[in-house]
């Protein structure tokens, strides 16, 4: 009887403490005033510039440090930034640069010369004593830099051992972003987890798992931020960061479902879209079976409804692909390029013509990766697409990281066509890596299609090894002429990137280049 | 006793070895390498090549895989590459946030599930019986990722009685109670299921035992019914129902990987999905390992904790 009373109080009490558990613990507290909260996709790896290469990572960096130089609001132009003004040689190959008077960073040392010089040799000569802080996986960027000299304590001078002209866009990148010296000696590997840099807001703290601080840096030398802090929180699930925009624990929201755009309509939300640096397209096997004919590869291009995908399949969230170059690089962008038209019966005709009619066509699709938007929807689309001019497509499917196994060495011998996008911070690095001859898989490059068109070389070369941007611009505008009529590729889609605020967020804009600028922003 | 446990535990190496084994082969033969991961784009072989010299996966298999075996002998499971940090810091941390979501989780389906199993069994085909019966269905059939998104939209959306996600509040007091609103939907969700098939085991449990002689003497004897019950039939049941919750043990914890993703509970399941989608081998290997050794362990306590309660078992 005993134990029984016991238990039966103990139940009770079990009782008690679900009911107390369940009942409204009092409505969520609000977000606090002047602190920003940013639903991230993922914890960051490290807040070292030199060592991480996620979108992700660069969005929480971007606000800590400064470059040499970075794009200029809303554009993929370079302007000044801790580099005041540079001077090209003639032949491309010597940048001298003068650096801004008087900027410190976060831990007090100064940034001059010798701190430039420290952060382009730290990465790139194995024999420096901090080059035990990396891997530095994107140092590649910057593998055209024969040395670092410093010329005064205000100047500094790079030699690259051929003329490159995304060298300026690549220190706009966040490789090229510049730490602090002293910070990287004395925290060595750890310096990932201490950063220290001369950007808009400084480092505070890092909680595992669940927060990034950083803080506002009051002697910011462009204008100290509006905000007091920023919180980074990483959540990985896309419906769980739409929750917690809809229910407050959040008020920035990055990369939105393009299916719960929906629930941000009205006056409560701003969604934010910004087409970027990016390209959706087929990879097209130029060397073998139906693709090595011109007019099949035309032929892809005019029987696919792009329309239909990026406004069904990616309810808007990109627009028409009408190139290999995306238009956000505007002044590299041809804007005489009109896409492909959705036209199945030419395509039908262009198919009869090269007598391929019926043919069979192996399709790798991914699962999901970076920048590839809704792989498995969009490459059933297109299957549709081309079934419904006649071709026979076979999809085979892979998980992202088995997929560009498969698809980088070349598709020769496996498949006919394949899924792929790149986002590029300069309109070289793409055709350059993709579409040129010498880019063929087994000489280490991406032309996984085995594409090949010496004209399209000639133009390439140039345009790297030349300095002004009005000529390159010429080049790359003749090239994606030249690669459009070729169509090595279907072009497919541009993305949009985008992102919800609150209302209780102003003076936000997203940047073509993907980056998250939080320097203006204000929060009520 | 003694001597069990020691032997238990004595049998217990060739498993974890054989997994360590295992789980370095599969991480070693699935397709993409953590430098082609890494590099994203930009894995050309030649920047792949480098990075892999650099993190030091250039080596032979065998040769890499005793080094990880002796390291972690020594108690130093390697580096993360993806998240840059000690693989023992972030494996420790994150079990115990698994602990605390599927330890709670286990406590509550535990006494709900024996509570509903026990009040069936002893009104057979009475009203209540039926109610439990039907909720234990309803509980058993919704996918417990599914009932946390409801639980989000519900409570969380639309109700604002709890956070969304998340561990801690990132502003305020780290006390129980912030953990507690926090806990409360992961922990719900993950234990509806189990809840279910404990209170379906236990009734069944319970019927057995109640048809027995024992209880007709009790009974005769004019002990109070609710003692018969609660007192002489379920500690004879408890010996059927005790396993049942071993398995319910391990089946919550691999169910936490669910709802850690779905609540973003800063749990090893979500932890070894991110690494094995970022090809972090260190971490998987770590963390895989880590993990086996629990189950072990929790495997060998729930039997010396059945041979403690019917001596029979021992052997």
């Amino acid at each position: 009887m005993k134990l029984l009373k016991l238990s039966r109080r103990a139940m009770l009490a079990a009782g008690a403490a679900m009911a107390l558990a369940l009942s409204p613990l009092g409505v969520q507290a609000q977000t606090p005033e002047d602190v920003l909260i940013v639903g991230q996709i993922a914890e960051p790896k490290a807040l070292d510039p030199a060592a991480v290469t996620a979108v992700n990572d660069f969005r929480i960096l971007m606000n800590v440090y400064d470059g040499l130089v970075r794009y200029k609001d809303g554009t993929l132009e370079v302007e000044p930034s801790l580099a005041t003004s540079w001077d090209i040689s003639e032949d491309g190959t010597v940048y001298t640069f003068t650096l801004r008077d008087g900027v410190s960073f976060h831990d007090g040392s100064a940034f001059n010369a010798e701190a430039v010089k420290f952060n382009f040799d730290r990465m790139l000569d194995e024999n420096h004593p901090y080059h035990n802080t990396g891997p530095f996986p994107l140092s590649f960027f910057f593998s055209a830099i024969e040395n670092v000299e410093v010329v005064d304590a205000m100047t500094v001078r790079f030699t690259l051992n051929a003329p490159y002209a995304p060298f300026l866009s690549n220190l706009a990148y966040p490789t090229g972003l510049i730490v602090s010296p002293t910070a990287v000696q004395q925290h060595g590997a750890e310096f990932g987890r201490n950063p220290s840099g001369t950007g808009a807001f400084k480092f505070a703290e890092w909680r595992s798992n669940e927060a990034v601080v950083i803080e506002a840096n009051a002697k910011y030398w462009d204008g100290a931020p509006e905000l007091q802090a920023v919180v980074f929180r990483p959540i990985t699930d896309a419906n769980t960061r739409t929750a917690e925009m809809l229910a407050g624990g959040i008020d920035l929201m990055v990369e939105v479902p393009p299916v719960a755009l929906s629930e941000f309509q009205g006056d409560t939300y701003t969604i934010h879209e910004q087409a970027g640096p990016h390209v959706w397209f087929l990879i097209l096997n130029a060397k073998e079976g139906p693709f090595a004919d011109k007019r099949v590869r035309q032929a892809a291009n005019y029987a696919i409804n792009k329309e239909a995908i990026v406004n069904d399949v990616l309810e808007g969230t990109a627009a028409v692909a009408a190139g290999p170059t995306p238009p956000a690089f505007a002044w590299a962008y041809n804007e005489s390029l009109e896409p492909y038209p959705y036209d199945p019966d030419k395509a039908r005709a262009l198919l009869a013509e090269a007598g391929v009619e019926g043919a069979e066509l192996t399709f790798y699709v991914t699962e999901g990766g970076s920048g590839m938007l809704d792989p498995v929807a969009m490459g059933t689309a297109i299957q549709a697409d081309l079934q419904a001019v006649g071709l026979t497509v076979n999809i085979e499917t892979y998980e992202w990281n088995t997929f560009l196994g498969e698809v980088n060495p070349g598709l020769e011998g496996k498949a006919d066509m394949a899924e792929m996008a790149w986002m590029t911070n300069d309109p070289d690095t793409l055709p350059f890596l993709a579409l040129r001859t010498a880019a063929w898989p087994d000489q280490g490059g991406f032309n996984s299609g085995y594409y090949s068109n010496p004209k399209v070389d000639e133009l390439l070369e140039a345009a790297r090894a030349a300095t002004d941007q009005a000529e390159r611009a010429r080049l790359y505008k003749e090239m994606q002429v030249i690669v459009q009529e070729d169509a090595p590729w279907v072009f497919v889609a541009n993305w949009k990137q985008n992102a919800v605020t609150s209302d209780r967020v102003n003076n936000f804009s997203l940047q073509p280049s993907f980056f998250l600028l939080l320097g203006d922003v204000v929060k009520n | 006793m003694a001597g069990y446990i020691l032997k238990r535990l004595i049998s217990a190496l060739p498993v974890l070895f054989g997994i360590s084994i295992i789980v370095f082969v599969i991480m070693a033969m699935i397709p993409g390498d953590p430098a082609t991961a890494i590099l994203g784009s930009y894995a050309t072989p030649e920047n792949v090549e480098k990075l892999k010299r650099d993190l030091g996966l250039d080596k032979p298999m065998m040769q890499r895989y005793f080094i990880w075996l002796g390291n972690m002998l020594q108690g130093d499971f390697g580096r993360s590459f993806s998240l840059n940090r000690s693989v023992l810091d972030e494996v420790l941390d994150r079990f115990g946030a698994t602990l605390i979501l599927a330890g709670t989780s286990f406590v509550l389906c535990s006494i709900l599930g024996i509570a509903a199993g026990v009040v069936s069994a002893a009104r057979q085909y009475g009203l209540a019986d039926r109610a439990i019966t039907f909720a234990v269905l309803l509980g058993i059939s919704i996918p417990s990722f599914f009932l946390g998104m409801m639980m989000i939209l519900i409570f969380a959306v639309k109700l604002r009685w709890f956070p969304v996600s998340g561990m801690w509040p990132i502003y305020g007091a780290r006390d129980l109670y912030a953990l507690i609103s926090h806990l409360t939907l992961p922990a719900l969700s993950l234990a509806v299921v189990a809840t279910g098939v404990i209170a379906r085991l236990s009734r069944s449990a319970m019927l057995e035992v109640l048809r027995q002689d024992f209880i007709r003497t009790a009974r005769a004897k004019g002990v109070h019914e609710r003692s018969v019950i609660w007192r002489h039939a379920l500690r004879a049941a408890m010996v059927s129902i005790i396993p049942v919750l071993g398995v319910q043990a391990g089946f919550v914890l691999s169910g936490a990987v669910y709802i850690e993703m779905v609540f973003q509970w800063p749990g090893v399941g979500r932890m070894l999905v991110d690494a094995i989608l970022k090809r972090d081998i260190l971490l998987v290997q770590g963390g895989v390992v880590f993990v086996a050794a629990c189950y072990v362990i929790f495997n060998i306590t729930v039997d010396v904790a059945q041979s403690l309660l019917d001596p029979r078992i021992k052997t």
